[in-house]
Formats: structure tokens, C-alpha cells, sequence
């Protein structure tokens, strides 16, 4: 990889995003839902990219991938564990949709402060998610500096790789809110498939084929092909891991938060099977690096060196492995910038609004941008930081959402949920998760991604049957779906708006 | 089949992924031992995806 690719091969890519971002503009968004959701107009083949790149982070590609390579096959497991946890999708879509569509909601949290009628119920869980995903975000970006700099041997250093992803996260942000991001979300994730897909192909074929590959793992490395193998993957970690990735759709609000913006059922069907199809390629795609590059080269002095070492083989032509370099850090732009514009509405909408209420949209809104850089920038200071308590909040990020899940189950399947019980629950988790993690991720024995759900779902229950439950709220809340997704039922296809008007823009 | 069928079949999968390689597979180190049974686990989530969101056409 020469320099001089390199930085043509980013200009490249900067050059076609900006133009999609550009194109993706549809008139100005004078109001929350416009900017925030797309005007709930957003159709399923974009949703179903985006979702995905969203999603699929440049964990992926490198953590993945590392993960395999040190703890062999459990890694597949876990991957497809929380891809079937994307099944929740399904079962609530559908209605995170129709209370979205009835009562207006942009933010997942303000959906829930709804619900049991608690402002304190939308700041807490918005406070709460911002505490664990900005240094999610930041470790997000540290990794897109050390990719760099490591891959181009220094030619991009680290401060320059950090400020770059965040210049290009912000624009995307900019140029059209969450239309602009979704539509280079869809090129970066068209783009990462295809580059991931054909460099496995290629290795894999350097390697003597899919048969020699696996023999050769069979006889060098045979515990790589089983779990626990060889102990990385006990069942206690297995399901620590586990448990709060089967919840990520339901407990990250950039995802759940896209459960407001399919323009139909059809739509966000087309979002979740686009997604699994995705999801599933990408994910034995990157098992299939890790299991690569332990055949190929054993003896790496850390886990997270498989995928650099690979791309810079030989069995991978430089200008893929470049493609698929830009493509890392495009997977990190695409998560850090649905990250902002989530946590920026829940800011405005759920926080600065219910501070000073009779807040108008209009200044909302206006609230929201100003926002989305100061997260930005806070992400940026973390990542260049590298602090100590940054890394350990971003991997307590998804044990420490989970402390939403049962709030938001209750909402929908239990009337005697209260706001006591929620605050409690996700105050108390979150607090709980982060002792657990600063004991060493171990109480009783057991991880924090185990305590996390557990923790939450007492606290829910226990505190909400102590105090009295919104029950006019409840039903009202019941009565809007089932009402809502029956006129869609009966009113057909009549009711969906025109396929071509939600892609007028383009 | 009814909607919440398909549901539950899903969680008996994840189920499955949870008990089946940390017991049977738990000795078969070849690509058709648990890196196979994954896989076809994930190939069954999607299965199952399609008919729980069947209802969605159309609306």
C-alpha cells in the first residue's frame, strides 16, 4: 500500500459519499420527525443497509475477527446469538411503529416517558444512553486511528485518522439528518460486503480452499472448532456475552429508534429480512478472516493483529486490501454518526424539552444541532485521551443498556409497569453494571452482561409492584396500537404512501 | 401457522445454540461440528423471520 493509494483511494470514497449525501437532501427539515426520522417516510431497501451498517461497526472486521482468531468457533456463536435477537425486531417493530405513527414520537425514550407518564423516566434512559454510548463512540474512533496508522505503516497517523472520521461523521450528520446518513450508510455497507466477501473468497482460495482450510484447523488448532475449545468461550462467558447482545435491537437506541421510520410494515419487513441476509454474509465472513488468518499465521503477538495481518498478505491484491481499509473506517463513520443524531434528539427532545417545557419544535430542532458536534468533539477528546475509564464504559456500553429492556417490555405486555420501576431499574443497573465492571467483571461469579438482565428485570418488577401504575396511560398506550395496526390491516395496501414519493429525492 | 409459533420456534433455536455445542458438539472438531450447526442456525432465524413478518404485506 503506497501512500499516495491511499490517500487517492479516501478521496475517492469522500468524494461519492458527499455526493450521495447531497443527493439524499429532500426539501429542509423544518421539524424533529423530518430531520430525526425521516419524516417516517424512509423506504425498506435504504433501511435495511443502514440498519446494518449501523449496526455492524468496525468491531466487526477486526473484533470479529479477533475474537475468532483467539477463541476460535464460540465466536460464531455469539455473533448468531444476537442476530437472532434481531428476531425482537419483528415483534416489536410493528408496535414501537403505530405508537410512533399515533402519538408522534422521535425518540425511543420519549416513547417510554410517555408511557409511564415520567418526564424523569425519557431523561434518566437518555442520560443513561449517552453515558454508554459516547465512549462507545470514542473507542469507535480510537480504533479508526490505530486501523490507519497501522495499516498504512504510519502514513495516516493516528490524530489525523480520529479527526477525519469525526469531520466525516459530523457532515453526514449535516448535510440532510438521518436521510443523509442512511443513504451513505447503504453505500459504505454495499461497498464493505462486497470488498469483505471477495478478500475472504481470495484467502481462503490462497489458503488451498474452504476443505484445506478447515483441515488445516482441524489438525493444528482443533479446539478453534469447538466451545468452550480452548477456554476462552467457558459457558459463563458465553452467556455474559451473549445475553445483552440478544437485547442490542431493543436496548440501542440508534437502532430502535429506526423502529419509527419505515414508511410501512412492508417497508420495515423489507428493513429486518435485508438485514438478516446481511448480517448473516457479513458475520461468517469475518468468522471466516479470523479462522484465516490463524491457519495462515499463528503466531500473532495479539488477537487484534489478524485482520491487518491479512489484508496486508499476499493473498489480497493492495487495492482491495485498501478498499476494505477505507471500508473500516467508513463502518465506524456510519455508527458514530446514527450514535450523534440519536443521542442529539434524545438531548433535545427528551432532556432540553422537558427542562423548559412548551419548547417548540422548530427550537428543538435547533437544539439538536448544536448538540450533534459537542458529541462529536466530546467523542473526539475521549479518543484521543484513551482514558481508562472511557474503555471500561464502552465495553460495559451494552451490559449497561440492558437495563432498558424490561421497561420496554413492560410497556407494551405489562400494565402494572410504573415509572418508579422503570427510573429504579435503569438508574440501578446502570450503576450496578459499572461496580461489577470496576470489581473486575466478576460478582458471585458472574459477569456483568449476566447481572445486567437480571438486575433490571427485579428492580423493574419489585419496584413497580410497590407503587401505582398509570393504568388510563397503559390502556391508551394498548388501545393506539391495536387500533393502529387494525386500519393499516383494513385499509390494505391503500394506506401505504406511494413507494415513488419516498423516493422522490433521489 | 399462527404468528407466535414462528416466535417461539425462534427462541427454541436460540435455545438450541446455547445447549447443542456446548454438549454434543463439544468434542466434533471439523467444520460440520458447531461452526455448521451455527450456520444453519442463523439460516433458520431468517427462515423464520420471513413467516413471522408475513402479515406485514400489505399494510
Amino acid at each position: 500500500m503506497t501512500e499516495s493509494l491511499i490517500w487517492w483511494s479516501v478521496a475517492i470514497y469522500l468524494l461519492v459519499a458527499i455526493a450521495i449525501a447531497i443527493l439524499s437532501r429532500q426539501g429542509k427539515s423544518q421539524d424533529m420527525s423530518g430531520y430525526f426520522l425521516g419524516n417516517r417516510q424512509m423506504n425498506g431497501f435504504v433501511s435495511a443497509l443502514s440498519y446494518s451498517a449501523t449496526t455492524y461497526s468496525a468491531f466487526m472486521m477486526v473484533g470479529l475477527a479477533g475474537l475468532t482468531y483467539a477463541g476460535g468457533v464460540g465466536a460464531l456463536g455469539f455473533e448468531i446469538i444476537y442476530f437472532a435477537g434481531v428476531s425482537l425486531v419483528a415483534i416489536f417493530g410493528p408496535k414501537f411503529w403505530a405508537v410512533g405513527k399515533k402519538f408522534g414520537f422521535v425518540t425511543p425514550s420519549e416513547m417510554l416517558g410517555h408511557r409511564y407518564k415520567s418526564k424523569h423516566v425519557a431523561m434518566a434512559v437518555s442520560i443513561a444512553s449517552c453515558l454508554f454510548l459516547i465512549p462507545y463512540a470514542a473507542v469507535q474512533l480510537a480504533g479508526v486511528g490505530y486501523l490507519l496508522q497501522g495499516t498504512t505503516g504510519g502514513a495516516i497517523p493516528f490524530t489525523t485518522g480520529v479527526i477525519l472520521a469525526t469531520a466525516i461523521a459530523i457532515f453526514f450528520s449535516y448535510v440532510a439528518g438521518i436521510r443523509s446518513v442512511m443513504w451513505t450508510d447503504s453505500l459504505q455497507a454495499i461497498m464493505m460486503v462486497v470488498a469483505s466477501t471477495l478478500v475472504a473468497l481470495l484467502v481462503i482460495q490462497g489458503l488451498g480452499g474452504f476443505g484445506a482450510l478447515f483441515d488445516t484447523l482441524a489438525t493444528e488448532h482443533p479446539q478453534s472448532l469447538t466451545v468452550p475449545g480452548s477456554g476462552l468461550f467457558s459457558f459463563v462467558t458465553f452467556l455474559g456475552l451473549t445475553i445483552p447482545w440478544f437485547f442490542f435491537s431493543l436496548s440501542n437506541p440508534q437502532v430502535s429508534q429506526r423502529l419509527f421510520m419505515p414508511a410501512s410494515l412492508r417497508s420495515m419487513r423489507q428493513m429486518l429480512l435485508g438485514f438478516l441476509v446481511f448480517g448473516f454474509v457479513y458475520t461468517l465472513v469475518s468468522v471466516l478472516w479470523g479462522f484465516s488468518a490463524l491457519a495462515a499465521f499463528p503466531g500473532l503477538a495479539s488477537a487484534d493483529l489478524a485482520t491487518p495481518t491479512l489484508l496486508g498478505s499476499v493473498h489480497v491484491p493492495p487495492v482491495l486490501g485498501v478498499i476494505v481499509m477505507i471500508g473500516i473506517m467508513a463502518a465506524a463513520v456510519s455508527t458514530i454518526d446514527s450514535i450523534m443524531l440519536t443521542l442529539s434528539s434524545m438531548l433535545a427532545r427528551d432532556v432540553y424539552a422537558n427542562v423548559k417545557p412548551g419548547t417548540s419544535e422548530k427550537r428543538q430542532l435547533i437544539v439538536g444541532k448544536v448538540v450533534i458536534p459537542v458529541i462529536a468533539l466530546m467523542a473526539l477528546g475521549f479518543a484521543e485521551l484513551q482514558l481508562d475509564l472511557i474503555a471500561v464504559l464502552s465495553v460495559a456500553a451494552s451490559s449497561g443498556l440492558v437495563a432498558v429492556v424490561p421497561a420496554i417490555i413492560g410497556a407494551f405486555y405489562w400494565k402494572r409497569g410504573t415509572a418508579a420501576g422503570a427510573l429504579v431499574s435503569v438508574i440501578g443497573t446502570g450503576a450496578f453494571v459499572l461496580f461489577v465492571y470496576a470489581i473486575g467483571n466478576s460478582f458471585l461469579g458472574l459477569p456483568a452482561g449476566i447481572w445486567g438482565i437480571i438486575v433490571s428485570s427485579v428492580l423493574f418488577v419489585g419496584v413497580s409492584l410497590l407503587s401505582r401504575a398509570p393504568e388510563d396511560r397503559a390502556d391508551e398506550f394498548l388501545d393506539a396500537i391495536a387500533s393502529q395496526l387494525r386500519i393499516r390491516k383494513t385499509a390494505g395496501v391503500v394506506s401505504e404512501p406511494p413507494l415513488q414519493q419516498a423516493k422522490a429525492g433521489h | 401457522m399462527q404468528r407466535s409459533k414462528w416466535v417461539w420456534l425462534v427462541w427454541a433455536v436460540v435455545l438450541l445454540c446455547y445447549l447443542v455445542p456446548y454438549t454434543l458438539l463439544t468434542d466434533v472438531q471439523a467444520w460440520y461440528g458447531s461452526f455448521l450447526f451455527w450456520t444453519v442456525a442463523g439460516l433458520a432465524v431468517i427462515a423464520l423471520n420471513v413467516f413471522i413478518t408475513k402479515d406485514f404485506e400489505g399494510k
